[in-house]
């Protein structure tokens, strides 16, 4: 074998360990489960504000009636579940309301590997039924629903997990590959999402001579916080307009090295809660910093939530002693990982 | 640099990992998922290539489906004005009612605002001679036919307003973000209750 076959065959078996390594070492599911919180509470939310006004986004008279949508989506893939219901108000609030529990059931984790699935497929469906309606906060809301539906986000942090102590099995999940499969999506997604947020700006002047910023805070229809005062600070604007930008296009780079990501964690803060609460946009700044969650160390979490706090104290004494009484071995006291 | 990821410097043993069939048979799916998630944005017009769009097109049904096929265009090329839709209905008796949407007062919480602004920021989008067919048009005659059932009204008029954003100079001169010189309004139709 020549010096060339055997570099190319060794670079290849690092790429192939690599790539092993990045999608398939087991992970601590504490972080995917985190998200699975945040992120089914976001849907729980999402989801009821439809209530307010249901009939006229999803019934048959409709803003976006079903001729509209045939008109717009020729041949289209969309397909979504509501079409059946729409004509009666009761199948429709039914179906909804069954939605609205699937979603809070999923919060809680609670037979977390079948509301996950019906979760996603739910989201997606409400996201097909009022595609003129949609915003960030839809896309992301889709995109953390199917992959927390991939992976086992009901292992930690929920009380399918609760209940499985309380049967007797052992007290913390075991790292899981599908739970860092998971995350990885999540984070490779969100790389992807700010890295066409950031190049798109590109082709905007605004973006370029510093008063795009402006233009967002200054467009009343957006707008709940009076920024208009900014208007005396324009290099304050210029500051914020081109931090956004590189913000958002690096973030894809600077996010991984262990140097940057707290930084780059740190900026998502002030960025998307500058959008909730300037822009009106609470609920897409919100979504955003959850799916910024994935880049959080399972340490971390489980550092901030620690796995005791999760149930009654003696739990883990209790549920050790029970598991021990099964299998007839000695009782041992559960060790924390 | 290292990477922030225990990952690449601390190797999980293979015996950790999923079997090599399982491996295999994911990671193609994955590279399959993450070609999809990228072509999404990268393809979505008016900015894409012949070369994206080919792209877009095979993986059609998937983004579909999934709801991929978004340009996280957030804000670009550039915050321009928002888009209020107001409309006129006339009922049999000759009454006329007046409306706006989105309307902070009347469409809380947000969100619902939100959906609303995303509904007339829709109809602006796509009341484009450029696009194919009338599209503008489809999506004004649903709106119209909703406030015509929620306002037994017997027509409806649709106006679309484009409301400008004042630049820093001219907010320092004073004028308020409300100014209507910042408004410009163009219809979008007249709409009857036995419109086909």
């Amino acid at each position: 074998m020549t010096s060339a076959a055997r570099y190319i065959r060794a670079w290849w078996a690092e790429v192939v360990a690599l790539w092993n390594q990045f999608w398939f070492r087991p992970a601590d599911p504490a972080t995917l489960c985190l998200v699975r919180i945040c992120a089914g509470a976001m849907l729980v939310y999402t989801h009821l504000v439809w209530s307010l006004d249901l009939q006229a986004f999803f019934g048959d008279k409709s803003w976006l009636p079903r001729a509209t949508l045939d008109a717009l989506q020729v041949d289209s893939f969309s397909w979504t579940y509501l079409w059946w219901f729409g004509n009666s108000p009761v199948a429709l609030w039914s179906v909804h309301l069954l939605a609205l529990v699937v979603f809070a059931l999923f919060t809680i984790g609670l037979f977390t590997r079948v509301t996950s699935i019906l979760s996603a497929v739910a989201t997606l469906a409400y996201i097909h039924r009022v595609p003129g309606a949609l915003f960030g906060l839809d896309q992301i809301n889709a995109m953390l629903a199917i992959y927390l539906a991939v992976g086992p986000s009901g292992a930690a942090y929920s009380v399918d997990h609760w209940l499985k102590r309380r049967a007797g099995n052992p007290a913390e999940s075991p790292p899981l590959w599908t739970a860092n499969l998971a995350i990885r999506l999540i984070q490779i997604h969100l790389c992807i999402i700010y890295l066409f947020a950031g190049t798109a700006k590109l082709t905007g002047p605004a973006w370029w001579d510093g008063t795009a910023m402006w233009m967002a805070l200054g467009n009343m229809e957006y707008q709940s916080l009076d920024m208009t005062w900014l208007a005396d600070w324009p290099r304050l604007i210029n500051l914020m307009t081109h931090v956004t930008v590189y913000w958002e296009i690096f973030y894809c780079a600077l996010i991984w090295p262990r140097v940057t990501r707290p930084v780059m964690l740190l900026l998502a803060i002030p960025l998307h809660m500058g959008i909730a609460i300037c822009l009106g946009m609470v609920t897409f700044g919100l979504v955003m910093l959850i799916a910024n969650l994935a880049f959080v160390p399972s340490e971390f979490v489980r550092a901030v939530i620690p796995p005791r706090r999760q149930g009654r104290a003696g739990d883990d004494e209790r549920t050790a002693k029970q598991s021990a009484l099964r299998s007839n071995r000695p009782s041992a006291s559960p060790a924390k990982r | 640099m290292r990477s922030h990821d225990q990952n690449l410097s601390a190797p999980a043993p293979a015996a950790a990992l999923p079997s090599r069939r399982v491996r295999a048979v994911v990671s193609v799916l994955v590279a399959l998922h993450v070609f999809a998630v990228f072509v999404g944005p990268w393809a979505l017009p008016p900015q894409n290539s012949e070369l994206s769009a080919s792209a877009a097109r095979a993986l059609r049904p998937y983004l579909e489906v999934f709801a991929l096929a978004n340009g996280y265009r957030f804000f670009a090329p550039e915050p321009g004005p928002s888009h209020l839709v107001r409309f006129e209905a006339t009922l049999d008796d000759g009454t006329l009612e007046t409306g706006t949407f989105p309307d902070k007062r009347e469409h809380v919480p947000r969100l619902l605002y939100h959906r609303y602004f995303m509904l007339s920021e829709f109809a602006s989008t796509l009341n484009n001679p450029n696009l194919p067919g009338d599209r503008g048009g489809a999506v004004a005659r649903g709106y119209a036919e909703h406030l015509i059932a929620a306002h037994h009204a017997k027509t409806v008029r649709l106006f679309l307003r484009r409301h400008f954003v004042p630049r820093p100079e001219e907010v320092r001169r004073g004028m308020q973000l409300s100014d209507k010189a910042l408004y410009q309004e163009q219809p979008l139709g007249v709409f009857t209750r036995d419109t086909p």
